[in-house]
Order: structure tokens, then sequence, then C-alpha cells
């Protein structure tokens, strides 16, 4: 059977997405693994429904793998996980209204099962984050350098980068990279040409908005929940 | 117009004099430290107060930071449990020994320096503790440069000096999975860039005895390194008289750094 991979981000405590992106899944062919990819949370609505339904899938939901997001790393700040750090960035940029609505969209129960969360997962040769291996609130988009993307990949050593931070849906391939280097130390000289194999990063959307990858031939879907109609990207913008 | 960049001093007198000198005998006033003033050595004051005297911009190093703010690394970058021991003591000395207005004056360092296309950093733009090795990845090294904004990343940290010149480089990308088709590939060239390690005036490791530091003509754009001999001996003596662990003594005259050299030098501590 082929096998996918379905990759949610951005509920932000959207039951009704939730449910219908489960409803889709079912009707998808193949052997799917869900992973929501952070951001299950967030300041707009409440969240703990949504929160209970993950922790405890109904028995014919498909398991969702969850990492931790953005807005999870806010209110894992502001509630004391991080050590003396609290949600400034967030304080700042959005004010005190915003960091309050956060904190009382999370039931305190919760808090344990969010900080146990990890960053990310390497699947096969893929790293599947929210933002970037270097920071969960790094926006990958079209428009990121190359060389950042590839940086970004190198740091989790993997080929295939699947990010949801920006919350875009885009498959950009690395399909060739070159570059001379050349060493002089105490000992000498060293030239050295370094190549990298084909490389990916994906952006998987957010809510409604997601992804299914084909493992098998490395093709992505963009798909919107409760739609059967496929979103597909426009152009390079401005890269 | 040449300058000058030295790193890594570690409370190392005779070798900051040395190099100082040779210096000066090429006529070169200008003059960028990148960190590491203390740690190791048994001259931390009166090193600090040299580089103070004279004026010379510095970089804040992983030591200075750390002395000022508390042991900042993590356990992986020290090797083994005993190498981790006689850092922590070596640590602990220098707090003790520094007067207060030097812990100021490192305190206070910046974290980096810019000079037009010249980035001056202690270990990477991304954090004091991150090693810059000659051979790591040549995307991720070009990466550090260009992220910086800079043409040319002087750093230390790893005491062995080089000169990394990234040349001719290109990514070529292509959207998948979008329409039109025709449009979505393309070729990024990637700008010519360089990393230079200063190696290290007061713990060089570069297997040699000789203090390290390099110069750089900003008409021509040549880098040099430079090896200097000091009077090794009254540093030795000196670490004894301190009661510093000998090793540190043992390594600086034998010209290697004994196993004191963590296994993954691109581990970076997040702590
Ligand atoms: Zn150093
Ligand atoms: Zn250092």
């Amino acid at each position: 059977m082929i096998e996918r991979w379905a990759l949610v981000s951005g509920l932000k405590g959207d039951l009704d997405t939730y449910e219908l992106i489960q409803k889709d899944l079912k009707k998808t062919p193949g052997n799917i693994t869900l992973f929501v990819l952070g951001d299950m949370i967030g300041p707009e609505k409440n969240c703990n429904r949504l929160l209970h339904r993950l922790i405890n899938p109904k028995s014919n939901d498909l398991q969702p793998w969850c990492i931790y997001g953005w807005w999870e790393e806010q209110i894992l700040l502001e509630s004391g996980y991080r050590g003396d750090q609290r949600a400034e960035a967030l304080r700042i940029n959005k004010g005190e209204e915003v960091v309050k609505s956060l904190t009382n969209a999370v039931d305190k129960s919760f808090l344990d099962w969010i900080a146990a969360l990890q960053f990310g997962f390497v699947e096969l040769d893929c790293g599947l984050i929210h933002g970037s291996s270097k920071d969960v609130g790094e926006n990958l988009t079209l428009d990121t350098p190359p060389l950042t993307l590839l940086d970004r990949l190198t740091r989790l050593q993997v080929n295939r980068l699947f990010t949801a931070r920006s919350k875009q849906q885009f498959h950009l391939e690395l399909t060739e990279g070159i570059v001379n280097s050349e060493v002089e130390d105490l000992n000498g000289n060293r030239k050295k040409e370094q190549k990298v194999p084909q490389k990916a990063v994906i952006g998987i959307g957010a809510g409604k908005n997601y992804t299914l990858y084909d493992v098998g031939t490395d093709n992505t879907q963009f798909v919107q929940a409760g739609y059967k109609t496929e979103k597909r990207i426009k152009g390079f913008g401005r890269l | 117009m040449n300058q000058a960049v030295i790193s890594c001093l570690h409370a190392n007198l005779p070798a900051v004099e040395a190099v100082l000198k040779d210096i000066e005998l090429q006529g070169i006033t200008n003059i960028t430290c990148l960190g590491d003033l203390v740690g190791y050595g048994p001259q931390p004051n009166e090193v600090i107060e040299l580089i103070r005297d004279k004026e010379i911009p510095t970089c804040q190093g992983c030591w200075d930071e750390d002395v000022v703010d508390g042991l900042d690394a993590c356990d992986c970058s020290y090797p083994s449990q005993l190498a981790e021991k006689r850092g922590h003591f070596a640590h602990q000395w220098t707090t003790d020994k520094l007067t207060t207005e030097n812990k100021d004056y490192l305190a206070n360092l910046p974290y980096s320096i810019r000079k037009d296309k010249c980035l001056f950093v202690h270990g990477s733009p991304n954090s004091q503790h991150e090693y810059l090795l000659p051979d790591m990845d040549a995307f991720a090294a070009l990466e550090r440069v260009e992220n910086a904004r800079a043409e040319i990343l002087f750093c230390g940290h790893t005491h062995q000096p080089y000169i990394r010149e990234l040349a001719d480089g290109s990514i070529a990308v292509k959207i998948k999975n979008s329409v039109p088709k025709d449009t979505q590939e393309k070729e990024i060239q990637l700008p010519m860039r360089r990393i230079v390690n200063a190696g290290s005036v007061g713990e060089p490791r570069h297997g040699g005895t000789k203090a390290t530091y390099v110069v750089h003509n900003d008409v021509t754009n040549e880098v040099k390194i430079r090896e200097v001999e000091y009077d090794i001996e009254l540093t030795c003596k000196a670490i004894i008289d301190a009661g510093l662990p000998p090793i540190f003594a043992w390594r600086l005259k034998n010209g290697f750094e004994f196993a004191e050299q963590a296994e993954d030098a691109s581990h970076v501590c997040e702590r």
C-alpha cells in the first residue's frame, strides 16, 4: 500500500477543522501517518477541546503525532517552563491582551503534555519541524535565500525539510549546488569542490490548508480540508 | 593598509607581549582582538590591562563571557570529566583573581565588531561557543558569512589559524508541484566570501608552540598567518607558581592540545 504522510499545522484550537481533516483522511487511499507540526493552540479560541482530542483520539481517528510550534513555545515561556524567560517577544509585538488570551485559551492541565512535545521529528531522510532547525519561530518561504535553506537542511542532516511556520504551501527543490573551498593553514593549501545532492524544503500550510506527502514518489499534494480540489501555488514571487 | 587580528590570548602575558611587538615591528597600528583574554593562563589582569592600555578593540570571547556570567557552556564542550574539572578549576581561579574593574571590562565587551566589509567575532556570528572548523561544510560556512552580511569573517575560538576562501558557488532551485512549469527553475550565484581564523596568541593548538595571529591587507585583500616565538618557560613557570594545573604548562611546552578537544566540535551548546 502507498505510504502517505498528512502534514497539518496551525489548527489553533480549531476542532472543527481537525475533524474535517480526519474525515478527509479516512477517504484518502494509502497507509497514512498524521503529523501535526505545531500551533495546535493560539490566542483566538479556547483550545481545550482540540487538545483533549489530540491526546485522546477517538477510536476511528488517525493517531496524530504532534510537535510543538511557535504558540506552544509562547505559552511554555509564559508559564515558566523555560527558566526565567517569559513570552516577551509576544508581549512586545502583540500586547498584554494577546498574552492573556493565550494563557486563558489553554487549561493548565495541558501544559505538561505541551512541554513534553518534541522540537521535531526525523523520519527517513526528512525533517519535520514547525519553523526551522535553527528556531521554532523562523519563517522559511520561497523567498528565503537558498543558502539559508541549505544550512537549515544541513543542521538536521536531512534531505527534505517540512516546515509550517510561514503558513505557505510550497515545494522547493534545491536541485544542484556547488562551491569551491580553498583552505590555507600552517600545513599548506588544500582545495575541495563541494556539491550538494538534491534536497527540498516543503511548506505544509496552516489550518484548513494541509499537505499530503507520498513517501515513495516524493510528490506533494496541497489540500484544503473539506474540498477535493488541489491547491497549487503560483510562481516564484520575489525569489 | 595592513591590519592585525589577534585572538585567544588566554592570560599568557609573554605571548601577548611578543605578538604586540611583532605587530609593532611591521608598523601596523590597526589591531582587533577576538576575545578570550583570560582562561587557562596565569596573568589575566595583566593581559586585560595591556589590551585596555593599548585601546585595542576587542570582542567578547567564550571565556570572557563565562567568567562574567558564570559557566554558561554545558559539559559538552569538554571531552572528558578530567578536562572538564581542569577547565572549571581554571574558571574559578580566574574569577577569583580578576579585579572588579577588569570583570566589568569583560562584561561590557561587544559580541562582534564590524569594520566595512569585515566582521569580527569570537566563535561564529551565531555564538561565542560555535567552532568554525576549517573543513566544515562549505555551504554552512558560507552561510555564516553571508547571513552576517560580511565579505570577510574573522573568528578565533578553535585556536587553529586558517584562511578559507569560498568561491564560484551556485545553487539551482526548482519549484515542484506548481503551474506553470516553465518559469519555475532558477540558478542563484553565490558570492565569494572568506573566513579567517586568527588562531591563538596564548594557547596555540596548531601542533607547534608558536603564538599565531593574522595580518590582513585591505587593499590587496591578502591575509597572512604569522607565527611568533615567545618565552614559553616564563609562562610555564608562572602557571606552576600560580597553582594552576601543571598540564596547562605541559601542553604549551609541547605544542599540542592534549585530549582537550571535544569529539564533536561542531556541537553548539544551546544552554
Ligand atoms: Zn580561546
Ligand atoms: Zn573560545
